[in-house]
């Protein structure tokens, strides 16, 4: 251990450029996943952080809330289902608005007042109840409460009376108003429409029944209709897995990276350490000891390389412009530390068989230590 | 350079472990940019197919097909402006489809057209008669078969196949205006339109004229309500094409590095374990030139073995992935991954170039 310690001491450019390597390497990773939980939560945010515990789509929108239609029968239909609690429609759009000159881009959310599908993250102002009333999210840019705004011809008008976060839809800020706003915003932006149908159900279970019965119940009653956990159709919203697959991908080739890094410059310094090794085992040391040297190297690496990535992460996430607000979740690093632990050690795993290989009679029959081949 | 293929021949196994990881690398390469090609062409083949260089949209639907309206008076007006020869009015219905006998619904754009784009026939004379895209056969759809589209199940029959017309990654079907129409109105009612009115134009510009002069000259005639771009402008304003390219492109790149990185790290150690060899070789009077030059031909035939394994991996692979996910796999990619391939190969194993001009031919004799 305390060759490996010196042996450290002595080249600390090397072992300390591999630590900053892996280091970047292990940051790249806790950051894209930070990123990935900060961009789910905008594709989904919205549905999340809606009081409606059970959502039920058209069946043949394929779990997309913007692809569904119900009509009024249905709805009433899914409200009349032994279990429900509370249910009403939830109408999902996305419409233009004017906001303090600019056009910009909202995911409209209406819900009826006092019914499910209100949103839960609500940081200032009141809930939307009047008709011409909404609740942006925060990450509309440059919306306040007191703010007007209205449909792209200038109709409509709707007053921001609150704000509410990690509410977005499909990477879009979102406006929480009353259904009947959003019937109203509907008909301004399509006046040819000759109805405006929910997008979903959004439903609250009665006290004692859990979610998954009620939307086992409401598929297995109502025809045409697919009843998700709001926890299910976060996870079934478009988009949602494909990202999620994509980053897995740059994640787990970052991970095999540092894994193969530090495997490769341990068994490149234990070919080149050969000869010397030859000759402690020679004069008597076990190969045991060697191997625990070349843990103990590696573990301080790896060590150090994550205090540098955690380090970068923080300064990252403080200062980073992505867009999208980001929030270290301190258990998927954790899972990611595991990993990334496990995979190197198994990666010097062919040095250790090296050093095990290593024979003490080579030491005598090697011209560089003096022997006679 | 005799030697470097004499050892590839007669050792193989000393350089299977960088074979399987590029095998495994050129797979992973093949499936992401098949992939890749797979989305951005079923994204976007509606719009390439579309005639005309310009499309025509309203100027508050922020280029988004299915928000956009473009009432008659409006078409009329864009019709008139100097330099459109030909103006088409399309629309179209993203709705779910009930195919006979199948229990997995598909999801399709029904397109109502009035000019035909390039691969589609003019539009079917009969109202509810649709040309299908031919990636629909992978959820059962076949010809003569009648579709059941939209909650309230409005019925569509299939009387050819067109190809690569794909919209936002649903099956294209094409019919005339009127199918699209009563598609819209009893699918989705919110988004029916007034008789006339279409989601976008397609304008076809007349002989010398200059495209973007004539997309301003339609915006300024019809008082700024339209937004008018260009073809391939639309394609890349699609909803998350530019993000998905680059998403996967950050990818690929990644893998081409990691890719040089594996060579780079298996030439490294290789060239530490043979540098007696290469002392040998120095003393008998090969340059380090010659040496190094053995180092690239095995990078290179270890990437061009490499590749030839992993694309036939990939082909086996495409038998065993779904028809339903949207992987296509071309020549084109092919060559690009192979080329990319070899390119990283050599400049991994020229890391090793400094070990090998090091070494001393003296270190031959002790």
């Amino acid at each position: 251990m305390l060759l490996a310690s010196r042996e450290i001491r002595r080249a600390p450019v090397r072992f300390g450029l591999l630590a900053g390597a892996i280091g970047l390497l292990i940051f790249l990773v806790f950051f894209q996943q930070t990123l990935l939980s900060a961009l789910l939560n905008s594709f989904t945010g919205a549905l999340q952080n809606q009081s409606g515990t059970v959502l039920v789509f058209s069946s043949e929108a394929r779990e997309n809330v913007e692809a569904s239609v119900l009509s009024p029968d249905i709805v009433a239909k899914v409200a009349a289902v032994p279990g429900v609690g509370q249910a009403g429609p939830l109408g999902v759009a996305t419409l233009t608005f004017l906001a303090r000159g600019q056009q910009v881009d909202l995911a409209v959310i209406g819900a009826e007042p006092g019914k499910p599908g209100q949103p839960t993250k609500l940081i200032s102002g009141r809930p939307a109840t009047a008709a011409g009333e909404g609740v942006a999210s925060a990450e509309a840019q440059g919306l306040a409460i007191g703010d007007t705004v209205t449909t792209a011809a200038g109709r409509s008008p709707v007053t921001i009376v609150g704000l509410t976060e990690q509410s977005q839809l499909s990477v879009l800020p979102t406006l929480f108003v009353a259904y009947a706003t959003y019937m109203t915003l509907r008909k301004a932006a399509n006046p040819d429409a000759t109805a405006v149908l929910a997008s979903a159900v959004a439903v609250i279970p009665s006290s004692g029944v859990s979610q998954q019965a009620v939307a086992a119940s409401i598929n297995a009653t109502v025809p045409g209709v697919a009843a998700l956990t709001r926890s299910d159709a976060v996870a079934n919203a478009p988009g949602v897995s494909s990202t999620k697959g994509s980053i897995a991908i740059v994640l787990a080739l970052a991970v095999v990276v540092v894994a193969l890094v530090t495997g490769f410059f341990f068994l490149i310094l234990t070919v080149q350490k050969t000869a010397s090794l030859t000759l402690l085992r020679a004069v008597g040391v076990p190969a045991s000891y060697l191997v625990r040297g070349l843990f103990h190297q590696v573990t301080l690496v790896l060590g150090v390389a994550l205090l540098i990535a955690v380090g970068l992460l923080l300064a990252a996430t403080a200062t980073a412009n992505a867009g999208l607000p980001l929030t270290i979740e301190p258990r998927a690093l954790l899972t990611s530390t595991v990993v990334i632990v496990g995979l190197s050690l198994l990666g010097v795993a062919f040095s250790v068989w090296r050093v095990l290989r290593i024979e003490p009679v080579q030491a005598v029959s090697r011209p560089g230590l003096g022997g006679i081949e | 350079m005799k030697v470097a293929l004499l050892e590839l021949r007669r050792r193989p196994w000393r350089f299977a472990p960088a074979v399987i990881a590029l095998v495994l690398l050129t797979v992973l390469l093949l499936v992401l940019g098949g992939l890749l090609d797979g989305l951005y062409n079923g994204f976007t083949g509606a719009l390439r197919a579309q005639p005309g260089q310009l499309l025509t949209y309203a100027a508050d639907a922020k280029l988004s097909v299915v928000r956009s309206r473009i009432d008659a008076a409006t078409t009329a007006e864009v019709k008139r402006v100097p330099g459109v020869e030909q103006v088409g009015g399309l629309g179209v219905a993203l709705v779910g489809a009930k195919v006979p006998g199948q229990a997995t619904e598909a999801s399709v754009a029904l397109f109502g057209y009035e000019r035909a784009p390039h691969g589609v026939p003019a539009p079917p004379r009969q109202t509810g008669q649709v040309y299908a895209d031919t990636s629909l056969k992978a959820y059962g759809v076949r010809a003569g078969q009648t579709l059941l589209l939209g909650p309230t199940q409005y019925t569509v029959e299939v009387v050819g196949w067109v190809s690569d017309t794909n919209f936002l990654i649903q099956g294209g079907l094409w019919g005339n205006v009127e199918t699209w129409q009563a598609a819209l109105a009893s699918a989705r009612p919110d988004q029916v339109l007034a008789p006339g009115t279409y989601q976008v134009l397609t304008v076809s510009t007349a002989a010398g004229a200059d495209p973007t002069r004539v997309a301003a000259a339609i915006d300024v005639a019809t008082g700024g309500t339209t937004h008018t771009v260009t073809r391939s402008f639309a394609v890349d304003s699609l909803p998350g094409i530019k993000q998905q390219r680059s998403t996967f492109n950050a990818i690929i790149y990644t893998t081409f590095f990691v890719a040089a990185l594996v060579v780079a790290l298996f030439f490294a150690l290789l060239t530490l374990e043979r540098i007696g060899m290469y002392a040998v070789f120095k003393a008998m009077g090969a340059s380090s030139g010659q040496v190094f030059g053995q180092v690239v031909v095995q990078a290179i035939v270890i990437a061009a073995l490499s590749f030839v394994l992993g694309a036939m991996l990939a082909l086996a692979a495409r038998g065993v992935i779904p028809a339903q996910v949207p992987l296509q796999l071309t020549g084109g990619r092919a060559i690009e991954v192979a080329v990319g391939l070899i390119v990283m190969s050599t400049l991994g194993s020229a890391l090793s170039l400094r070990r090998v001009v090091g070494i001393d031919p003296a270190t031959a004799i002790g």
